[in-house]
């Protein structure tokens, strides 16, 4: 406790260096545009001749004019470091801005869970109704080319196409009796619709 | 938000100061430029030497308490804090819910191919 809370030279000498800054610009803006307020009175009695003087403050004030935009400049860039400094270095600000961001994605994450469980449950009554008529309605059915659910999708290979799969049952079919119907059903098992499963529906 | 915009309160006073050093130089190129006129309007041209005059005292002003604040609060060491954690927990969580509609696209494409045949 009795050490007070020292900044590192570096940082010490960087906020100076801040300060210097700033009183310099504000200067070089005021006096630069003192001076060429001064500079537009047009006086009489000239040491040089009216067009000499004249080419003379021209110039003078095209110099002033640069030095407040080159200042105004120089402004700019040290807002752009105070800006900088201020987000590494402003612990209060980032520690808020840490907290708001974790409150954010908390909030998100929890939503996201809260959905997954409810359509968890929504899911499951589904499925067990679509379980009771897939399984209801496939048990009074003894044909080859009804394939159970996990058996269709096994056979749905990335490669294969939807051809193959219920063609393929037929080259494994031990029944050769089996084969007459279902070598007519197979090539238009697309718009068949299986005689069997809407016979029984 | 509050907790919010005191994070961003003081990076946008500063943009307000960016503003106004802009408005400065535009304020005295104003001046200039209605000096170098035959028939000076005097009204404006008092006007806008004293909004620049103004405005350069309170950008100095403003500039130099956010030093003073940073000459308070900084303490030179890095900030070690992220938000890292919970954003990993937020990226499973949508993971999580990526998978499941994948899953439930896949039992749905199985569904109609069923009811088709």
């Amino acid at each position: 406790m009795a050490q007070q809370r020292a900044l590192p030279q570096s940082k010490e000498t960087l906020l100076q260096s801040y300060n210097k800054r700033l009183k310099d610009d504000v200067k070089s803006i005021m006096d630069n545009f003192t001076e060429i307020i001064k500079t537009a009175k047009i006086e009489d009695e000239t040491q040089v001749s009216r067009a000499t003087q004249g080419e003379q403050d021209n110039y003078e004030m095209h110099v002033r004019a640069a030095n407040i935009v080159r200042a105004g400049e120089s402004l700019m860039k040290l807002v752009s470091d105070l800006k900088q400094f201020l987000i590494l270095n402003d612990f209060p600000s980032v520690n808020e801005a840490i907290d708001q961001r974790n409150q954010q994605l908390r909030a998100l994450q929890e939503e996201c869970d809260r959905k997954l469980i409810a359509l968890r449950d929504e899911v499951s009554i589904d499925l067990y109704e679509l379980e009771e008529e897939y399984y209801s309605s496939s048990s009074s059915l003894c044909e080859a080319n009804d394939l159970p659910l996990c058996e269709a999708y096994w056979r749905l290979d990335p490669d294969t196409d939807s051809t193959d799969c219920l063609s393929a049952p037929l080259l494994a079919s031990p029944e050769p009796s089996a084969g007459g119907p279902l070598q007519a059903a197979a090539p238009t098992h697309s718009h068949a619709g299986g005689p069997g499963p809407t016979e029984h529906a | 938000m509050a907790t919010y915009s005191l994070a961003n309160e003081r990076l946008r006073a500063l943009e307000d100061i960016e503003r106004e050093i802009g408005a400065i130089l535009q304020n005295a190129g104003t001046v200039i430029l209605e000096l170098s006129k035959e028939k000076t309007n005097e009204r404006l041209l008092d006007r806008q030497a004293a909004a620049f005059t103004a405005s350069v005292q309170h950008v100095e002003a403003e500039l130099s308490a956010q030093i003073r604040y940073l000459t308070q609060v900084a303490t030179g060491q890095p900030h070690e804090g992220s938000s890292y954690s919970s954003r990993k927990d937020c990226q499973m969580a949508l993971k999580r819910v990526d998978y499941a509609r994948l899953k439930l696209s896949e039992v749905a494409r199985t569904c109609e191919q069923m009811l088709e045949n």
